[in-house]
């Protein structure tokens, strides 16, 4: 099948995708009421370390764009998306393992599913960034443009890199169960190779070429762009976009091949 | 009337043994059906045409293919050679309560696996009623519990019922009718025989010889992975008896 008809077919079942959404964020919040307190405590305790040791220890504020706090709640809570999206893709398929047996699903459904629910946690948690924002905007700490609109750009293009690192990753992870660790060793190593508590402005040359094509430097960028004086780099951001076609393509081209395999072996 | 399931030489291939070594580059680059030594034919040159109304047993000894070649049909499981075209949409009764989630409510799961089948929230709703009734008064009264607080009777029970308020026309059936107590075996029973009577399409493996009596004029005998008898299901059911009881057999 071609990848437009794969396409197809997951979008029809659109209705599908948003059941199974909805489940995963009932079954989250029914748990516990705090569900959403976790979302976004996370990311800000983190948050407050690396202000605490990077301003208040060090002080080198200087690092990211300012107002350092600000600019670091950005990232972190897209990096929680794209770090807690990549833990769960990689066992999307292994974890709902009877359903995907008993029910013929494009079986790209699991992965998109995942991404979203993760991504409308995202979504969720960002009146808390409005909240700081706004904060800071006050004491006009914040350089509020017309970039702003770039945000759901980085939101989209978020999504679609995920996406495509998930189809990648799920049905490699069915089959090679170790892969889980390596995942997480990985996902460590990338956390500083993304300019999530640093700015990809500051790092010296040559660095800053290798980060640049860091799909993920592109995706901040954007994000970032309507909060910070700093200009927009254009370049990293045209990088991230053609990373993230290619990724997509790779990932599509795996799971297509894989999937045979995977379905014999859950 | 054109078929409505139409199987043309159709296999898969398994690993012998489930622990294999794989290296990542040799899975993405060659494909990962190239470590052939170990391999064995599941299914192999399975043929045959079903018509719409049709009701088929699926007979053989176990890991003979029988619920390899069901699950093929249901596409969740994908062939290795060959092809099956379905035509019309597939209630399968394979993993009954693969659907259903622990934390949630018995009212939520309903919603849930319906959903997954293809039911709207307002087809949901309309048949709610029916389901509920179907799975009996213990699941009625236990609806906004949590899913795993049901025994497992239960639990089979409720799965049993929504499939079985799909609206497809064709029936999949792998060795459910076995679940239940008496009383549930009874109504699954009716159930499956006003499901023919509406004319769908039943394909059941069952190792239970009435089961197979009871709903299917149709036999398919797979032994070892290949179909050895298309017939009558009194047919098949008396080789497959005759091949089993035979001392020694070519199956051993």
């Amino acid at each position: 099948m071609s990848l437009a008809s794969r396409t197809g077919a997951v979008w029809r079942r659109r209705e599908v995708v948003r059941t199974l959404v909805v489940r995963d964020l009932q079954v989250r919040y029914q748990r516990s009421w705090l569900g959403y307190v976790w979302t976004v405590l996370d990311p800000l305790a983190m948050s407050a370390i690396y202000f605490l040791v990077f301003v208040g220890i060090f002080k080198r504020g200087d690092v990211g764009h300012k107002p350092y706090f600000l600019f670091l709640v950005i990232g972190l809570l897209s990096w929680q998306w794209f770090s807690g999206t990549l833990t769960d893709t990689a066992r999307s398929l292994l974890q709902d393992a009877k359903l995907v047996r008993s029910t013929n699903l494009p079986r790209e459904v699991w992965v998109v599913r995942v991404v979203l629910a993760k991504g409308i946690e995202y979504v969720y948690s960002l009146p808390v960034l409005a909240l700081f924002a706004i904060a800071y905007g006050l004491r006009g700490d914040v350089h509020f443009s017309w970039r702003l609109v770039l945000l759901p750009l980085g939101v989209a293009l978020q999504f679609f890199l995920l996406v495509g690192i998930g189809l990648l990753l799920a049905p490699v992870t069915a089959l090679v169960t170790d892969m889980q660790r390596v995942i997480r060793i990985l996902l460590r190593m990338a956390f500083y190779a993304t300019p999530v508590i640093y700015a990809q402005l500051k790092v010296p040359h040559p660095w800053n070429r290798i980060l640049e094509l860091n799909p993920m430097t592109g995706v901040l960028e954007l994000q970032r762009a309507g909060f910070f004086r700093e200009g927009l780099q254009v370049r990293a951001v045209l990088v991230s976009v053609v990373a993230s076609v290619l990724i997509f393509l790779l990932g599509s081209w795996t799971f297509t091949r894989l999937e045979r395999s995977v379905l014999k072996e859950i | 009337m054109a078929p409505v399931i139409i199987a043309d030489n159709l296999g898969i291939e398994f690993y012998r043994s489930r622990k294999r070594k794989l290296s990542l580059r040799e899975m993405i680059f060659k494909g990962a059906t190239t470590h052939s030594t170990e391999m064995f034919w599941a299914v192999r040159n399975a043929t045959f045409e079903i018509g719409p109304g049709e009701a088929v047993g699926l007979v053989g000894a176990n890991g003979s293919g029988k619920s390899t070649l069901l699950k093929m049909i249901a596409g969740v499981l994908i062939p290795d050679e060959g092809t099956v075209e379905v035509t019309k949409g597939v209630a399968p009764l394979i993993e009954l309560t693969g659907g259903f989630k622990g934390e949630l409510t018995a009212r939520d799961n309903i919603y849930l696996t319906a959903g997954l089948h293809g039911l709207s929230r307002d087809q949901v709703d309309e048949r709610f009623d029916d389901i509920v009734g179907f799975a009996g008064q213990q699941v009625r009264s236990a609806l906004d519990t949590p899913f795993r607080h049901f025994s497992s009777g239960m639990q089979v029970r409720l799965g049993f019922s929504v499939i079985t308020q799909l609206d497809e026309p064709i029936i999949l059936v792998d060795e459910v009718l076995a679940v239940g107590d008496r009383k549930f075996r009874a109504q699954c029973h009716a159930r499956m025989e006003n499901l023919l009577a509406e004319g769908r399409t039943l394909f059941l493996v069952s190792h239970s010889e009435g089961d197979l009596k009871k709903f299917c004029t149709r036999g398919l005998y797979l032994s070892s992975g290949e179909i050895v008898m298309d017939g009558t299901i009194d047919e098949t059911l008396e080789a497959y008896r005759s091949d089993s009881d035979a001392p020694a057999s070519g199956t051993a």
